[in-house]
């Protein structure tokens, strides 16, 4: 599956800056091998914690999540609960 | 209420019931965790560092051991060592110090005795020797040249150039549009630049931490506690003490508020400790001043924004330097302060560097919006600012920079659906918005950002004998999410909420649930009550099926009942009473679960108009009138949405007037009381009206949004602006108290408001 | 130390318990005669969560040392509904969402059925000044204050009938 892949801005050291890229994966966790080929240590930092959405939807554990053809993936901080590490809220 | 998009009509979703767990609540029947006691228990007493920071060189129990009624003492030696670079590590040794203590009040023993009273003193008699260190106290000095290191592992995250050494700097967050920042303020018309400071506040909830431990000679152990999140309980306890979860069973009390402050533990994994050791149960309560010096304040920042705008309004570029402060452990403060400083606002070139920063005072925790309400008070106020300098109406200008669908988010991603221009006209159309002010009255606008979260939820539903219907969730109800949950089963079941039982379950009684945090409960935890009642449907058509004698495919589920809509004659609707009747001969118990990962969490944005009332002579600040909107999506029970924006204005207002951790020269809180930590009561504050705006999340069956946290976002600088509306005064450091308040009103002169 | 042998009424009933000299009456209410409805929330009167009645006056019971109570008459939260009949106050807390976590509930329904037992037709400044001692960190007050509002109202139209 090819995918466009949007890198937030703390995540694009290992593209030199660049935002935007094209990779493949069947699953976000595919992509992020892919991108980690293409710019070695990307895949670590990815992998030490971010969210995804796609198609607008946030997604904040994305390892197995399906991608279609030609799928929007925007790698985001994770913004999942602070019980465990860190913290983040609450009411 | 303004609702804006058309939603289908529910006969029980946006309704008004009394709640489940209210006839407990008004009668002093409900059990918190402090009002309960076991069988042979002992009281548990932590013994806490006087000091700031030091080297633990030594600590004696032999004296405490051996005083009246001791059963126990415990200190870090009886954990499991634990390294720097596990995941818990900060947990781990803020729940009890092992060579060093951080911060005055950080655990160092515990003490269980018969009584309460045996406990102290046996506490009292724990002799530790101290190495006293130089405290670090202020951001200013965690980042000094020549400053105390906190944690020599400490080597800074998303440092570039990667960190040699370590600091007190624990992470740099950098968020930019990756354009020409400098072309980007050459294209504005004005460019200011200021400079905030906030110091840390508490979350305030009334209830202190409590919890009753009781473990067995078989090794396994049942805490009840108060807690936002017992599996988090379960598995912190359990990494803390290197036990698997299963010897662990937590069961939540009543949680007499949390506001982020309980999503962590404290006592618990003492109590634990405590009660192996003894061998009976230990119940541990903490002081009012223990919850001050030890738990969860929300971080102090320095804040520094520059913002050009172009003169018809539109915002062109942004540049923020924050630094927030976690107390004496890492945390998130900067990276969450960088991910909402500018997203509600269109800017096309924009630059973020966040840093957190250690300092010896009690490790931070979660508070509502955690770090949002901090950058609004920076960036709302800078608006206001704008607008009076540009001559702009304050409403206007954030209509024109206010982010909609599909504009980018800081991060880059489209936002889906939101509310936030709807919130601002919401207010707009007000009656508030035009109304007269009287003498020294001042009236300020502001708005608020926070993304909310989605998480792991599990809910079971179980039909009983007669029909009716009982919840289980995973998430302590902390402000009203069990009528919420007891509301969507009713919709879904086409039965009444009151025939619906809604229960927080054990960890042994459902399946894991994330801790309620992030406004998550009523949004995911929501999505889990409705898949599982959704199977449940499915399997009352199919028994329904069966005792009509027609195809499922034939039978629908219509208001509450099983209706046929074959070809073949008609059958008598089957109701949910008439199907558990039969259930034994249908199939069995019926029984439901809906666990799931919840995506799609909606972002919630909140417009507040204050007015204050300034007392010229004094600097007092009074505020007169509030009304506040807050895209919920769609209001399960719109009463408690309304509690919740009415509360997080509350805590908001305190925030901006009055609260704030003072330290004396050592590091040691000199505030640790209700009396001299001035919460707002009753006589500080108007009515707030809340107005329920209603933007549905397209990624919830009913299109909610959390909104439990947004409302603390703008009561900060809403309070600011209508001070400075009052008086032409801008102040920029939090709390805005009537010295400061006077000092500033002095220094500009006298008034020039009204 | 010897216990201190405490004979009272609560809650219309005579009660007695043994107690430490130096023990609030919070704690003797709650640990001593089982009484758990008045909360600590701060110990030392500022929040008014344990609330209660002693011969007619509103006391913070953490402020009170429990030998204090003998020969008195003392009314918590758990004495205000009359068998399964709740208390207005208690019925408009309910009905006007006036709880979220519902922890400082019993002190303010004790501290309003006292503003409303010596001023039935409070205005609104009158109620928040009346339940000033009283901390709530959920509510905002906005609905506590309606609640009394609409209580009051009930009470005085059930009085006028």
């Amino acid at each position: 599956m090819a995918v466009r892949v949007h890198l937030s801005s703390n995540l694009r050291g290992p593209t030199g800056g660049l935002a935007e890229l094209e990779a493949e994966g069947a699953t976000v966790g595919a992509l992020i091998d892919d991108l980690d080929r293409r710019y070695p240590g990307l895949g670590d930092a990815l992998r030490a914690g971010v969210s995804v959405v796609i198609d607008g939807l946030l997604i904040a554990h994305p390892e197995y999540e399906p991608l279609a053809d030609g799928a929007q993936v925007y790698f985001v901080p994770q913004t999942a609960g602070g019980s465990s590490h860190g913290w983040v809220c609450c009411s | 209420m303004t609702v804006t998009e058309p939603k289908p009509r529910y006969k029980y979703v946006g309704t008004r019931p009394v709640r489940h767990d209210g006839l407990e609540k008004v009668t002093g029947r409900a059990r918190f965790a402090a009002d309960l006691n076991m069988s042979g228990q002992l009281h548990g007493i932590v013994v806490r560092s006087p000091h700031a920071h030091a080297r633990i060189t030594s600590i004696d129990t032999s004296q405490a051991e051996a005083m009246p009624g001791v059963k126990a003492v415990i200190t870090g030696d009886d954990f499991p060592a634990v390294e720097p670079g596990h995941r818990q590590y900060d947990m781990c040794v803020n729940v009890i110090a092992r060579d060093k203590v951080f911060y005055e009040g950080h655990a160092v023993a515990a003490v269980a005795a018969s009584t309460r009273d045996q406990a102290q003193a046996a506490a009292a008699a724990v002799k530790v020797e101290y190495e006293v260190l130089p405290a670090v106290l202020t951001i200013d000095q965690a980042l000094a040249q020549d400053a105390p290191v906190l944690h020599a592992h400490m080597m800074t995250a998303g440092a570039n150039p990667p960190a040699e050494e370590p600091s007190n700097i624990s992470n740099i967050t950098r968020f930019s549009s990756g354009t020409d920042m400098d072309a980007g303020f050459a294209e504005a018309d004005l460019v200011i630049e200021r400079e905030f400071t906030t110091q840390p506040v508490h979350q305030g909830y009334i209830e202190p931490h409590a919890c009753v431990a009781d473990t067995g000679q078989d090794g396994h152990t049942t805490i009840w506690c108060s807690s936002q999140g017992h599996f988090n309980v379960r598995s912190s306890t359990a990494t803390l003490l290197g036990w698997e979860n299963t010897r662990i069973r937590v069961i939540p009390a009543e949680i007499g508020g949390g506001f982020g402050g309980k999503t962590t533990v404290y006592l618990e994994p003492l109590a634990v400790a405590l009660s192996a050791k003894a061998g009976r149960p230990v119940k541990m309560v903490m002081t009012r001043d223990e919850v001050f010096r030890a738990t969860g304040p929300a971080p102090g920042t320095k804040l520094r924004i520059k913002l050009g705008v172009q003169s018809d309004g539109s915002l062109v570029a942004g540049d923020a330097y924050l630094i927030y402060t976690n107390g004496a452990y890492a945390g998130p403060g900067g990276l969450l302060g960088a991910m909402t400083v500018f997203e509600s606002y269109k800017i096309e070139h924009f630059n973020i560097e966040a840093l957190d920063v250690v300092i010896n005072t009690a490790r931070s925790a979660a508070y509502r919006a955690p770090a949002a309400p901090l950058t609004a008070f920076a960036m709302e106020t800078m608006l206001d600012e704008i607008a009076t300098e540009l001559g702009i109406d304050a409403m206007e200008l954030r209509l024109k920079n206010a982010v909609t669908e599909g504009d980018p988010s800081t991060m880059g991603f489209p936002f889906a659906r939101i509310g936030f221009v709807e919130c601002l006209e919401a207010v707009r159309g007000h009656p508030h918005f035009t109304a007269p002010l009287g003498p020294n009255q001042g009236r300020g606008l502001a708005a608020g950002y926070w993304f909310n979260i989605g998480e792991s939820s599990s809910a079971t539903v179980n039909l009983n004998e007669d029909g009716t219907a009982t919840v289980v969730t995973g998430s302590p109800d902390i402000g009203g999410s069990r009528a919420s949950m007891a509301l969507m089963a009713a919709e879904e079941l086409g039965i009444d909420p009151h025939d619906i039982r809604p229960v927080v379950g054990d960890t042994e009684a459902v399946g894991f649930t994330d801790t309620t945090e992030g406004s998550r409960a009523t949004f995911a935890t929501g999505m889990a009550v409705v898949e599982a009642c959704r199977k449940m449907v499915a399997e009352l058509r199919g028994r329904a099926a069966k005792m009509m004698g027609a195809d499922v495919d034939d039978v629908d589920w219509v208001d509450g009942q099983a209706v046929y809509t074959g070809s073949d004659g008609t059958k008598d609707p089957l109701s949910v009473a008439a199907i558990c009747a039969k259930a034994k001969r249908t199939g069995g118990p019926l029984t439901a679960t809906g666990s799931l990962e919840a995506h799609g969490a909606g972002p919630g944005f909140a417009v507040h108009l204050c007015d204050v009332e300034v007392d010229q002579e004094t600097g007092v600040v009074r505020v007169v009138r509030y009304t506040a909107s807050q895209d919920a999506g769609t209001a399960i029970h719109p009463s408690y949405v309304e509690g919740q924006i009415q509360g997080g204005v509350a805590q908001g207002v305190g925030w901006a007037l009055n609260e704030e951790y003072i330290y004396d020269s050592d590091g040691v809180m000199e505030n640790p009381s209700f009396l001299d930590y001035r919460v707002p009561v009753a006589s500080d504050l108007p009515m707030i009206d809340a107005i329920i705006v209603e933007v549905p999340n397209p990624a919830h069956p009913y299109g909610v949004r959390g909104v439990g946290e947004t409302g603390i976002v703008p009561p900060i600088p809403a309070v600011a602006n209508a001070i400075y509306n009052a008086t032409g005064c801008r102040i920029r450091d939090l709390p805005m108290s009537p010295i400061r308040v006077l000092e500033a009103i002095t220094a500009n002169g006298g008034s020039n408001g009204s | 130390m010897s216990r201190v042998h405490v004979t009272c009424t609560i809650n219309g009933d005579p009660a007695e318990f043994l107690c430490d000299g130096g023990q609030t009456l919070l704690d003797a209410l709650r640990d001593e005669a089982g009484l758990t409805g008045a909360k600590e929330g701060c110990g030392t009167g500022d929040c008014g969560a344990c609330s209660i009645v002693m011969d007619g006056r509103l006391l913070c019971s953490c402020l009170v040392l429990a030998p204090e109570a003998e020969g008195t008459t003392i009314s918590t939260v758990e004495g205000m509904a009359s068998g399964d009949d709740l208390h207005p106050l208690q019925q408009c807390f309910l009905e006007g969402a006036a709880l979220q976590c519902g922890v400082c509930t019993p002190g303010f329904l004790v501290a309003a059925k006292a503003l409303l037992d010596r001023n039935p037709d409070p205005t609104e400044t009158e109620i928040r000044y009346g339940l000033a001692g009283n901390l709530c960190r959920c509510t905002g007050y906005d609905k506590i204050v309606r609640a009394v509002q609409t209580a009051a109202q009930t009470i005085n139209e059930t009085t006028e009938s």
